[in-house]
C-alpha cells in the first residue's frame, strides 16, 4: 500500500501550476496510482477554479492596485482587440482531434514497462550503467533540477547519501528497503539535507527522481564516490 | 482613486456585484458552442472569462501582450476542444481553469527553458473525464452511424424502425398509425433489426 505522498503545500502548487515540469510530472504520476491524492487534486482544482473566475466584485477592489483588468475593461481600444480576437478564434472551423494514446515503453528487467502518460513525451538520453544501478537523464532542461529514470537491479543499493537540496523518489515499479521501511510502487519519497539513507532494493525497481544538488555520500569508503554522486540523481 | 474606486462599486449592475458563478449557464453556452459552434454563446463565455484570465495572467507574465496571448490561447482552446467539455465530470470553471493553467505552464516552459514541448496535457489532462467523454462523442458518431445504415434498410422497414427507435411509438400504436395487422410491424421490425445487426457488426469490424 502507498504509504508516502506529496504535502499539502506541494499539491497546491502543483494545481497552481507553478512546480516545475520535472516535480509536476512526479505528483501526476503518483495521483495516478494513489486515489487518495487524485480526489484531493481534483478537489483542489475545482475550488482553485471557482475563487479564480468568481471575482467579479473584487476585479473592482482589487484594480485599485492592479489597473490592468480596468484597462481591459475600459479602454475602447482593448474592446477592438475583443472582438477581434473574437473573430479570429471562431472563424477556425477545426476541432481539436482525440488522438490515440501514445504508448512508449522502455525495457525493465527483460520486459517492456509502460512508462507513466506524463512522461512519455519527455525526451531521455542514452542510459548508463555502474554496477547494479543505470541511469537515465530525462531531458527537461530545467537548470539545476535533475530529473532521471533510475533502475536498480536486485540486491543492489545506492551508498548512504545525503543531499544538499532536495530529492524525490518515486517508486514506478518495484520497491527498496531503507532506514525507515519499505518503499513501494507508488511511493512518493520527499527527502531533503536533513535526511540521510542508504536504499536497497532485494527485488530490483524503477524511480522516477528529481533533485536539485548532487547525492553527497556520508559514509567510509564510499565518501570516495561523492565525485559520482552526480551520476546517481 | 478612492472616489473613483467608490463609484465603480455603486456603478456596477447587480449581476456584476454579485460573486456567484452561475454554473449552469456556462455549461449551457459551452454545450452550444459544442454542439452548434455557437458563435454568440462563445463571446458570452469570452466576456465572462477573458478579463478574469488576463488578470490572472498578468500576474505571471511580465507584460501586457504575453498576457493577452494566454487569453487567446486559452480562449481558442475552448473553442476547438469544447466538445471534450462533459458538465458530469465537473464545472465549466473547472475545465476553462485546467485549459488556462496548461496554456500558462507550455508557454512559461517555454519562455524559461526555451523547451516548446507542451508538457502540460500530459501532465494535466484536459479532460481526466477522457474516457467517457470518448464515449459520449462515439455515441454520437454511433447514432450518426446508424442512421445511415437504417437508410439503406427497404422503405416499409425504414419507417418502422424510425418510428419504434426515434419516434418512440409503441408497436400498437405504429400499427395503427401505418394502418396494417400488429404481426406485421412485429415481423418488420425483427426483420430490420436482424438487418441492422449485420450492417452494424460488418462495420464495427
Amino acid at each position: 500500500m502507498i504509504k508516502h505522498h506529496p504535502k499539502f503545500e506541494l499539491i497546491q502548487s502543483f494545481v497552481n501550476g507553478e512546480l516545475p515540469a520535472s516535480l509536476s510530472a512526479g505528483i501526476a504520476v503518483h495521483a495516478e496510482m494513489c486515489p487518495k491524492c487524485s480526489q484531493i487534486i481534483s478537489q483542489l482544482t475545482e475550488q482553485v477554479a471557482e475563487t479564480s473566475f468568481e471575482i467579479n466584485m473584487l476585479d473592482n477592489v482589487i484594480s485599485e492596485d492592479n489597473r490592468t483588468s480596468l484597462k481591459f475593461n475600459e479602454l475602447s481600444e482593448t474592446e477592438i482587440n475583443t472582438e477581434s480576437m473574437i473573430d479570429l478564434i471562431t472563424d477556425s472551423n477545426d476541432t481539436f482531434k482525440v488522438e490515440p494514446e501514445l504508448v512508449k515503453t522502455i525495457t525493465l528487467n527483460n520486459k517492456p514497462y509502460t512508462l507513466p502518460n506524463a512522461l512519455k513525451n519527455m525526451p531521455l538520453s542514452k542510459t548508463l550503467h555502474m554496477g547494479k544501478l543505470s541511469r537515465a537523464r530525462i531531458q527537461l532542461n530545467e537548470n539545476e533540477i535533475h530529473t532521471s529514470l533510475l533502475k536498480i537491479e536486485p540486491g543492489g543499493a545506492v551508498p548512504q547519501h545525503t543531499h544538499k537540496g532536495f530529492e524525490l523518489t518515486l517508486l514506478l515499479e518495484g520497491s527498496f528497503n531503507d532506514e525507515n521501511g519499505e518503499y513501494v510502487k507508488g511511493d512518493f519519497i520527499m527527502l531533503d539535507g536533513t535526511h540521510t539513507h542508504n536504499p536497497v532494493s532485494t527485488e530490483g525497481c524503477l524511480c522516477f527522481t528529481v533533485a536539485n544538488d548532487a547525492l553527497h555520500f556520508t559514509k567510509g569508503i564510499n565518501k570516495l564516490l561523492n565525485p559520482i554522486g552526480t551520476f546517481i540523481y | 482613486m478612492q472616489t473613483n474606486l467608490l463609484s465603480k462599486v455603486t456603478n456596477a449592475t447587480p449581476s456584476k456585484m454579485s460573486d456567484k458563478i452561475d454554473h449552469p449557464q456556462l455549461c449551457k453556452w459551452l454545450n452550444a458552442v459544442s454542439i452548434s459552434r455557437d458563435k454568440k454563446s462563445f463571446t458570452e463565455l469570452f466576456h465572462f472569462f477573458a478579463p478574469k484570465i488576463q488578470r490572472i495572467a498578468r500576474n505571471k507574465f511580465p507584460n501586457e501582450a504575453q498576457a493577452s496571448e494566454v487569453v487567446q490561447e486559452t480562449m481558442s482552446n475552448v473553442w476547438r476542444k469544447a466538445h471534450l467539455f462533459n458538465q458530469d465530470k465537473g464545472a465549466a470553471t473547472t475545465w476553462v481553469y485546467t485549459i488556462m493553467r496548461n496554456v500558462t505552464f507550455d508557454m512559461l516552459r517555454k519562455i524559461k527553458g526555451n523547451r516548446e514541448d507542451n508538457l502540460s496535457d500530459d501532465i494535466w489532462p484536459i479532460a481526466e473525464s477522457m474516457v467517457s467523454d470518448t464515449e459520449s462523442f462515439d455515441d454520437h458518431l454511433e447514432n450518426k452511424q446508424l442512421l445511415t445504415v437504417i437508410e439503406k434498410l427497404p422503405e416499409v422497414q425504414q419507417q418502422v424502425v424510425k418510428g419504434f427507435y426515434f419516434m418512440e411509438m409503441s408497436q400498437e400504436q405504429l400499427a395503427v398509425h401505418l394502418n396494417l395487422p400488429l404481426g406485421t410491424i412485429k415481423s418488420r421490425l425483427r426483420l430490420a433489426l436482424a438487418k441492422l445487426k449485420v450492417q452494424l457488426g460488418e462495420e464495427h469490424d
